[in-house]
């Protein structure tokens, strides 16, 4: 027996399009998909002296009863490196139960649906183009909250006038010549228009061989099969919540009598082991998921 | 294990699924939508995009095979099909290729070595010389053979690295254009010359031959439809206008050519015939793209036979057993833009409609919504029809393409129309010279937006 939920996902830390990226892959371990809406950049409800929020709500298919799906959305924000109670209340994920099936509950660590559900915009919009039943009640939002919900489109990336383009070429600019400094963040807010400038701390893993970009604070790294073969762990294997302090050989590609090591490719905790010791591999067959940073 | 992708893979895996053989499909990560990974039982990615990567990435490929456990290799046309190594390799690792063996892959893969055999055993063809070892020799030869000619890879196809010789002047030139280009595109820059025949009909032979001897041909085809450098774009059997003795002499030609090779499983002749003369040219030793139309007209299923020899069953059938029956025409439908050249297009199918009815075969990997990569070639779709005779075929071929819709890209469909509405195709006088000649030169062009059904 399946059940729906709505989730709603929001990120205004870091690379939010890529932490949203990863929301998806892990919310597609809790159940199964069945629609996203469209990204939205939203003004910051509440401490308003944030960057903007990418927000999007996710309809998803699910076998968990609704507190097991709660506990699966708070393990995936840890997972995906949420910071409590820090200084700016910048979030990498935020992930919000909003519905479960027309189930209503009210206990200390569990409501359904979401309190605050009807009088945010950046859930309600997100929400009402998966689910019509909830367009009356976006449209009785005040005109103030929805104009701070705006739909992220594609054009006005690739049709960026020659203005911006050129002031974000002096910014980047200003961030490489900042890198040395302790400045962590630089954002420029214009109307309609956003330019987020990060310069980050000096990250502790370089770039490798591979191509793996150096790493910001926090991020979740996918090590895949870059050949055809069967794939064979380590001994002694290595287990999820191993921290490797360095870059490691995890295991072995076996193919046409040649075992070329799959490695590490730096330092990092292991999140997950995806790939069973003596599985047939494809190309880019993900093998193990490492949280890199901190 | 298919070791290919799109119309092709998908054709071998339905011939697959008829027999009851299991399949398992290779795919690039630009191919991972793609219908025949849907469709085959198991699929594994091999690599990225770019062919080099993937479809031609022998130890990726041969290593899905062993995991998988599979017993034998199709190659489909193009990518490995005619590489005699991968053939080889295949066998070192006991999977058995479909197609003939690696010895006789790799003497007809050598254009000016296997037209020297094969007129050893009889059959003629085109004057020519053998391959050059320099410019010299290359001199020599052209004015023994006689001017004009043309300068060709030996181990070419798809009319690269050749080069037209109308003067001595012109050969250094041309020497030195056609080895670059043959040492860029197949690794092997050597050339030899061939008289250039004067507007030359392209007839090719199928054959197919099992592993105790047996061979028979399942008829010609008219390949004389072609765009500019040689690309095939409408082909047709039995060639029309062909008097019954120059067609039995192709025939005979094609069954002594393989007979002479040994020629196992299934393979193609290709002749190049003017006025009463036919000349070999070259021997594709793979099933080829308009191998439909023979199909229909021999109700036959090609790919199930060369699968079925390649187990060593043998033909079951002799040559009087085939009978022809009706006429069939096939277009290849190809992302392009027929004004600007044939440029190929990439971009996504937002929409789609195939004909159907009486006499309508469509052999694609198209789907609403499927993108169309940019690495490989841009063939869409094979729309094939058959008839009683040729005028019912060429009217339901007409039919069928009024009823195609492909929508998000630009296609051939109009100058498929165009060519089939031509004084020129409806006599069944055409050689390889028609398209260049009339359709670009006098700008009758068709038009290239996407269309819209009627």
């Amino acid at each position: 027996m399946t059940q729906r939920a709505y989730v709603g996902i929001g990120s205004n830390l870091g690379d939010r399009l890529a932490n949203l990226d990863r929301a998806f892959d892990a919310l597609a371990r809790l159940g199964r998909i069945r629609a996203a809406s469209s990204l939205y950049r939203t003004r910051p409800w509440g401490k308003r002296d944030q960057p903007w929020f990418l927000n999007a709500v996710v309809s998803i298919e699910t076998k968990l009863n609704a507190r097991s799906l709660l506990d699966g959305l708070r393990q995936a924000e840890d997972e995906l490196g949420r910071e409590r109670g820090e200084r700016w209340a910048a979030r990498t994920i935020d992930l919000d139960l909003l519905l479960y099936d027309d189930l209503e509950i009210t206990t200390p660590d569990l409501r359904l649906p979401h309190p605050h559900l009807h009088e945010r915009a950046f859930v309600l919009v997100p929400l009402a183009e998966l689910d019509k039943r909830f367009e009356v009640m976006r449209d009785a939002l005040p005109p103030s909250e929805r104009a701070g919900v705006v739909r992220v489109e594609r054009e006005s990336v690739i049709g960026m006038s020659e203005e911006l383009s050129a002031l974000r070429e002096r910014l980047t600019a200003l961030a490489r010549f900042l890198e040395e400094s302790d400045v962590v963040r630089v954002r420029v807010e214009r109307a309609q228009d956003e330019i987020e400038l990060s310069v980050r701390a000096r990250p502790a893993i370089t770039q490798s061989a591979a191509g793996v970009p150096a790493a910001p604070a926090s991020r979740v790294d996918t090590i895949k099969a870059d050949l055809v073969g069967i794939f064979h762990a380590s001994r002694p294997a290595a287990v999820e919540g191993d921290v490797l302090d360095g870059d490691r050989e995890l295991g072995y590609i076996e193919a046409l009598g040649i075992r070329t090591p799959v490695h590490s490719l730096g330092a990092g905790r292991l999140l997950s082991v995806v790939t069973a010791d003596g599985s047939p591999v494809e190309y880019g067959q993900p093998l193990f998921l490492l949280a890199r940073g901190r | 294990m298919i070791a290919n992708r799109g119309e092709i893979a998908l054709r071998i895996n339905r011939a697959c699924q008829e027999l009851g053989v299991a399949t398992v499909a290779i795919y690039s990560e630009a191919d991972r939508e793609s219908l025949h990974v849907r469709q085959a039982d198991e699929a594994f990615c091999v690599g990225p995009g770019p062919a080099g990567r993937s479809y031609l990435n022998i130890p990726n490929i041969i290593s899905t095979a062993l995991v998988t456990g599979c017993d034998a290799v199709h190659p489909g046309y193009g990518f490995l099909a005619e590489n005699a190594r991968f053939a080889e390799i295949c066998s070192d690792h006991g999977l058995t290729f479909i197609g003939p063996k690696p010895s006789v892959i790799a003497l007809m893969g050598d254009k000016a070595t296997a037209k020297r055999i094969l007129s050893e055993a009889g059959v003629a063809t085109t004057p020519g010389s053998d391959v050059l070892a320099s410019i010299e020799e290359a001199y020599e030869a052209a004015r023994s053979i006689g001017y004009p000619l043309l300068l060709k890879a030996t181990a070419g196809g798809g009319g690269r690295g050749m080069r037209v010789v109308r003067e001595p002047g012109d050969l250094p030139r041309a020497y030195a254009g056609a080895t670059a280009e043959a040492e860029a595109s197949f690794k092997d820059g050597r050339v030899y010359l061939e008289r250039l025949i004067r507007a030359p009909r392209h007839i090719e032979v199928q054959v197919l031959a099992d592993e105790f001897g047996n061979i028979v041909h399942l008829g010609e085809r008219d390949c004389s439809v072609q765009k500019p450098a040689h690309q095939k774009i409408i082909e047709e059997t039995p060639a029309p206008h062909l008097p019954a003795r120059a067609r039995s002499a192709l025939h005979e030609m094609a069954l002594a050519a393989a007979r002479y090779v040994g020629y196992t499983n299934a393979g193609t002749l290709e002749f190049l015939v003017s006025g009463d003369d036919a000349y070999f040219m070259e021997m594709n030793t793979r099933i080829q793209v308009e191998h439909p139309v023979t199909e229909m007209v021999y109700n036959i299923d090609l790919v199930k036979e060369q699968i079925r020899i390649a187990s060593g069953e043998p033909l079951g059938y002799v040559q009087r057993d085939l009978v022809v029956r009706g006429h069939a025409i096939e277009c290849r439908i190809n992302a392009e833009d027929a004004r600007s050249n044939f440029a190929p297009a990439a971009g996504t199918v937002s929409k789609v409609v195939f004909p159907g009815g009486p006499g309508i075969r469509v052999d694609t990997h198209l789907y609403a919504g499927a993108t169309i990569p940019p690495y490989y070639d841009s063939m869409l779709a094979k729309v094939v029809a058959f008839g009683d005779t040729r005028e019912v075929a060429i009217a339901r071929m007409e039919r069928a393409l009024r009823e195609t819709l492909i929508e998000g890209v630009n296609t051939t469909i109009d100058i498929c129309l165009e060519i089939l509405e031509s004084r020129e195709f409806r006599d069944g006088r055409y050689d390889i010279e028609f398209i260049p000649n009339r359709i670009l030169a006098n700008g009758e062009a068709a038009s290239i937006s996407p269309r819209s059904l009627r």
